[in-house]
């Protein structure tokens, strides 16, 4: 598909087309934005958006003291970057770059609403559409492009803070140092193809306007449920394949827990008859990955009830499964999940549950390793939540914050139900009876690890839409 | 939701789809029109251009007009999305008397009577009427007539009264005559711009543009808070909230000591120098520094600025206005423009930038604080040639001009008003000291509110509610602040039963009796357009060279040409203007130990006035849902409050909670700020009952307050 050409008679160019090598890219000039936000308007009613999706959005920052105060605005599309993290991680490879044009397009009709791009960018471009149950972001207007028309938000702006332009790529790869702003995260991560003209005398210190305004994020209770029984579930086979139990009631019931968060999973898709299309990009996505190995798991476990020697191999594909839902999350752009403690997490749960229900299906267990499992759980919990609270970045501290205030009832019910149903119980001969508090203490974990988490964007502005 | 949208099979493509508009290319297909009006924007008055799509009868979209001159395609957000208004919820559908439907004979017969009976027995002033500046002039014209002549009541006046009062009286006294001298393209072409009490990247941010096309200029931003206009600002005055005479004086002390003044100028067109040069002689830079916290030499370099600029533009908004000073201080920019002359020439003007979409209309044809064609009710000569044109008794044409707004409130409390007629505004909202109005509007007999919207915070006390058509509903034009008629079209029919305001007026007329006489053949706003070319002919404000078509196919026509006074000659008995001296007083209501703060109101883009329209708009309101309050770091650590924090505002007269807190250097220590459009945070609540004794417009800017936590029971944490 090749865009016509753009046509801007006011200016009496009539030619901007990319020639090989370059792409169209926005170009905002902060030291001209007002923060009227008829950008945001007119994007709305340009794609009929409804209230809850803003392709473009505008931002606020401010700094210095009065009377020398500093406040600029940020308005952002899409940045259509050179290395678009939305495109990466996507399993049903609905999103593509354009290659005359370099515009990251998204297609509906593919994608199946899993939402793992809106974790993948750091700026919060693709925005899931609650209605549709798909994925939709700002396509530069592509059908305006191709008649040679502008997009809207170029179109409406009364100050020409927004234009289109075109880049070198190879040049923009090499140094991409001006589509860095305040409010903005590190243009590196995606080489944003955006170039932001900064005011002359802009103070360093400007702070987000929302920079007191962190909410908890969506609990994706689906997941929640998903990642906990599957990890339930490996560490069960684990447990199985170690322990060598009598009769096949604990395989089959580990077995059932596996299909269960199995199809639990399908229901935080948007389009969950079209889960099997994410297997398609197994070479890139996690996601694929993610999907892939447990279908494997479960069809080994499932086999196992039947031939035992297979039980040890479905708990190893089950292992490799769940560091692949770990690597899901670890994710520049979403810094409270991007680390190894997320692995580690990942992998306890399966270490604490797995044994702890066989325990609750009478299986014999080493209480000693429940006990130690749950209590290097316990350690990274704590670790993490001191480390994140003593970093640099705005994102870790504020999810140490949502944790310690907002959330802190949650977080203290998790770390005592961990205790009780980990350690305490196991040691003092009830690890069947520990098995509830400590699932109860691993969804709610997981549910904190889901809400808690500040992604990187763009500054927002002062308000929220709903009551703070 | 259904099974398939379930399942994923759905993923409603359809409501997504887009298609290609022949005009302006690909869009949302729910945005493609069959059909496309010429209209003008029914906000503020910058008056920008604007075509009205509609399908199937029904509002789908609004675009810009590239061909306008005021605007040249662009809106604002409250203009990109202002066909969201003509269908939203809460629309006045019907009739209402005493909550119950009515067939509008039922009605306007009631109406009536009541007020006749009214009149009757407590006089003919005992019946008030307070009208808007949201009319097309058509109708203002038509009203004004109804009023004075039909009604036969002074008793007369409009929200103009809250926002433009201040401009009209200091042009008056100046000039001798209302009417802003200036247009918008001097903003692009003066080489030094005083924005005074100006938000305008807020409020008129199309405005912006011609200042965007004029890097080279000075810009000076004067104002307490550090707004989004006074970012744009080469040089940044935050004076003192309500010191701006002091520093006005001082420009004109500057321009006088250093000998910048046009002296042939101000010799051939002006009077009153020797009075206002021994005036300002204590304005010294030092002594207007200790009353602005300005640095001395700050304001020298700025009144040099001015007095060297080859076109020097000063304007102002609500800042200036919004004050027990604010006709005087009208003067004392004024007095700035003669001294130098920087009047009547490209880029040099002294602008008043008007608030509502028609406010102009009012002041040029509305019958309140002057006759229509800014005759003056004081003169018997303008009294007969109004009478012979309307063919009535010299005697029915008032010699005074009746109660302003205030005054007519305060009359409703004493009595003295009983029967009260208030039209497309909303004063439960945008009127000072809500306990009082609230009083005065309970100790009513009668109280008829016409509104496009019902309920509106005002219409719920209504004993009668009549529906009115709104902007995109009917006929007319409007005049912006540079002076333009422009013309406005219906696009849509109006919902329900309602009907446009002028039907209404005709309606009334003719069960008071007075059509035939008042209003003879008349049927559309076309009947007052014409008879409206004849009264203004002559006139400041003339119109009787321009037509409907001409108006359109032009974007507008500014009546008195580009600029006025060109020629140095002024609407005053010796064709001068005249230079008063005005004196500084401070605030009436200075912060103490008990109010400690100084709360300072104001706008922000995404919402006009009192939300009655742009609060319906679903985009709008989630971009600013609730209104804020403004503190500064230091005052919000001293009183151990945090952002976000709930705190309720409380002033001697009453309080305001549950304001979202945002704490920040825009304001300075000692001030807060809080916008004015939320009845749920209604700034007005402890605004004060202080009036300009001149123009009678309120000082809403300043008054004391002091801030602390709302008491919520609500736990902080929620998921």
């Amino acid at each position: 598909m090749s865009l016509l050409l753009l046509e801007r008679a006011q200016n009496g160019e009539t030619t901007i087309r990319p020639r090989p090598g370059e792409q169209y890219r926005f170009h905002f000039d902060m030291s001209k934005c007002i923060g009227c936000r008829c950008c945001e308007v007119a994007c709305a009613e340009q794609n009929g958006n409804p209230l809850e999706v803003n392709w473009r959005r505008v931002g606020e920052i401010e700094g210095g003291s009065y009377p020398f105060t500093q406040r600029f605005y940020l308005s952002m599309g899409c940045n259509h970057c050179l290395e678009p993290a939305c495109l990466t991680g996507c399993p049903v490879n609905a999103y593509t770059k354009d290659a005359p044009t370099g515009i990251v397009l998204h297609s509906a009709d593919a994608c199946i609403g899993c939402g793992y791009c809106t974790w993948n960018c750091p700026y919060g471009v693709p925005q899931y559409n609650d209605a549709r149950g798909v994925v939709g972001k700002c396509d530069m207007c592509f059908g305006r492009m191709e008649q040679g028309r502008a997009p809207a938000c170029v179109d409406a702006c009364p100050e020409t803070a927004i234009e289109i332009e075109l880049v070198n790529i190879a040049e923009w790869r090499g140094d991409h140092q001006a589509a860095n702003a305040p409010g903005l995260p590190p243009a590196q991560q995606t080489i944003s193809t955006t170039r932001i003209t900064l005011p002359a005398e802009i103070t360093p210190q400007l702070r987000r306007a929302d920079y007191h305004r962190v909410r908890p994020e969506d609990p994706h209770l689906p997941l929640v449920a998903m990642l906990v029984l599957t990890q339930l579930s490996v560490g069960a086979f684990l447990g199985l394949g170690v322990l060598r139990p009598q009769g096949p009631i604990a395989a089959v019931a580990a077995l059932v827990v596996a299909f269960l968060s199995l199809g639990a999973s399908t229901l935080h898709l948007g389009r969950p008859i079209f889960a099997f299309r994410a297997l398609r990009m197994w070479r890139r996505s996690w996601l694929s990955r993610e999907v892939l190995a447990f279908s494997v798991f479960a069809g080994t476990a499932a086999a196992s009830v039947l031939l035992p020697g297979l039980t040890a191999v479905a708990a190893a594909i089950g292992f490799a499964g769940i560091t692949a839902s770990a690597f899901i999350y670890i994710v520049p752009a979403r810094p409270a999940w991007n680390s190894k403690s997320t692995l580690a997490d990942f992998y306890l749960t399966a270490l604490v549950l797995g044994p702890l229900f066989l325990a609750a299906l009478g299986v014999q267990t080493p209480v000693l390793a429940i006990a130690a499992a749950s209590a290097a759980q316990l350690l990274t919990s704590v670790v993490k939540l001191i480390a994140m609270a003593a970093s640099e970045e705005f994102e870790l501290r504020a999810s140490s914050r949502l944790l310690a205030q907002d959330l802190r009832g949650l977080l203290v019910a998790r770390l005592a139900l961990l205790i009780a149903g980990g350690i305490v119980l196991p040691l003092t001969g009830h690890a069947g009876i520990g098995f509830a508090p400590a699932l109860a203490a691993e969804l709610l974990s997981r549910y904190l690890f889901f809400v808690s988490v500040v992604p990187r964007n763009m500054a927002a502005s002062f308000f929220s839409r709903e009551a703070a | 939701m259904n099974l398939k949208r379930l399942l994923g099979l759905d993923t409603l493509s359809a409501d997504y789809a887009y298609a290609d508009d022949p005009i302006w290319g690909r869009t949302a297909a729910s945005r493609v029109a069959d059909r496309w009006t010429k209209t003008t924007c029914g906000y503020c008055s910058v008056g920008c251009g604007m075509l009205l799509g509609t399908r199937d009868g029904r509002a789908v979209a609004v675009r810009g007009d590239a061909d306008h001159p005021v605007n040249r395609g662009k809106l604002c957000p409250k203009g990109l999305s202002e066909h969201h208004t003509l269908a939203a919820p809460g629309r006045a559908m019907y009739p209402m008397l005493d909550g119950r439907r009515v067939g509008w004979d039922d009605a306007l017969d009631t109406m009536a009577a009541r007020f006749r009976a009214i009149q009757a027995q407590h006089g003919p002033g005992s019946v008030a009427v307070i009208s808007t500046g949201q009319l097309v002039t058509e109708e203002f014209y038509t009203l004004g007539k109804l009023v004075q002549l039909g009604l036969g009541t002074t008793n007369y006046d409009g929200n103009t009264t809250l926002c433009m009062a201040s401009a009209v009286s200091g042009y008056k006294r100046t000039f001798g005559s209302d009417g802003p001298p200036g247009c918008y393209d001097d903003l692009a072409t003066a080489d030094f711009i005083l924005l005074i009490g100006a938000n305008i990247a807020e409020n008129h941010p199309i405005l912006c543009q011609r200042l965007e096309e004029n890097p080279r200029t000075t810009l000076v931003v004067a104002d307490p808070r550090r707004t989004k206009t006074a970012m744009l600002a080469d040089i940044f005055l935050p004076v003192k909230p309500r010191t701006d005479i002091a520093l006005l004086n001082a420009m004109a002390h500057v321009l006088i000591r250093d000998r910048l003044v046009d002296r042939a100028y101000v010799e051939a067109h002006t009077t009153g120098f020797d009075e206002l040069q021994q005036h300002v002689a204590k304005f010294t830079p030092e002594f207007a520094a200790g009353i602005t916290g300005l640095d001395a030499d700050v304001i020298e370099r700025v009144a040099m600025l001015y007095g060297r600029a080859k076109a020097g533009f000063i304007g102002w908004t609500m800042g200036v206005n919004h004050s027990t000073q604010g006709a005087e201080t009208v003067n004392a920019i004024n007095n700035l423009a003669l001294l130098t002359g920087q009047i009547g020439r490209a880029g040099a003007a002294p602008f008043s930038i008007t608030g509502q979409c028609n406010a102009m209309g009012t002041r040029e044809a509305g019958f309140t604080s002057g006759l229509p064609g800014y005759r003056k009710f004081e003169s018997a000569a303008d009294r007969e040639e109004l009478a012979a044109l309307w063919n009535v008794d010299g005697g029915r044409i008032p010699s005074k001009r009746g109660l302003a707004y205030p005054d007519i409130i305060e009359a409703a409390l004493a009595k003295r008003v009983r029967g009260l007629w208030i039209i497309a505004t909303n004063p439960v909202v945008s009127f000072p000291n809500h306990n009082v109005l609230m009083q005065a509007l309970e100790s009513l007999e009668f109280l008829v509110v016409q509104d496009g919207f019902d309920p509106t915070p005002t219409s719920a006390m209504a004993h009668l509610v009549l529906p009115a058509a709104i902007w995109g509903e009917k006929e007319g034009t409007y005049t912006n602040s540079e002076r333009r008629v422009s013309k406005v079209n219906a696009a849509v029919a109006p919902p329900g039963e309602a009907r446009p305001d002028f039907d209404i007026f005709l309606g009334l007329a003719e069960k008071l009796g007075v059509r035939d006489e008042l209003f003879p053949g008349w049927n559309g706003p076309r009947d007052a357009f014409e008879e409206w070319k004849r009264v203004s002919r002559g006139r400041m404000c003339d119109y009787s060279e321009m037509t409907y078509e001409a108006i359109e196919a032009s974007g507008g026509i500014q009546w008195g040409g580009e600029r006025l006074y060109a020629d140095g000659q002024f609407p005053t008995q010796d064709g001068r203007a005249r230079l008063y001296p005005v004196e500084w007083q401070p605030f009436p209501e200075q912060p103490n130990a008990e109010y400690p703060f100084v709360l300072n109101t104001g706008r922000t883009v995404e919402h006009w006035h009192t939300r009655t329209k742009t609060g319906v708009v679903p985009i709008l309101d989630a971009m600013s849902p609730r209104a804020w309050l403004e503190m500064n770091p230091r005052d919000a650590r001293r009183l151990g409050l945090r952002p976000h924090d709930r705190v309720t505002v409380l002033s001697s007269r009453s309080q305001v909670d549950g304001v979202e807190l945002r704490v920040t250097e825009i304001v300075a220590p000692g001030q807060v700020f809080m916008p004015f459009h939320y009845v749920e945070a209604n700034s007005n609540r402890v605004t004060q009952s202080a009036y300009d004794p001149i123009s009678r417009e309120p000082n809403f800017k300043q008054c004391a307050v002091k801030v602390t936590k709302t008491e919520t029971g609500a736990k902080r944490w929620k998921i």
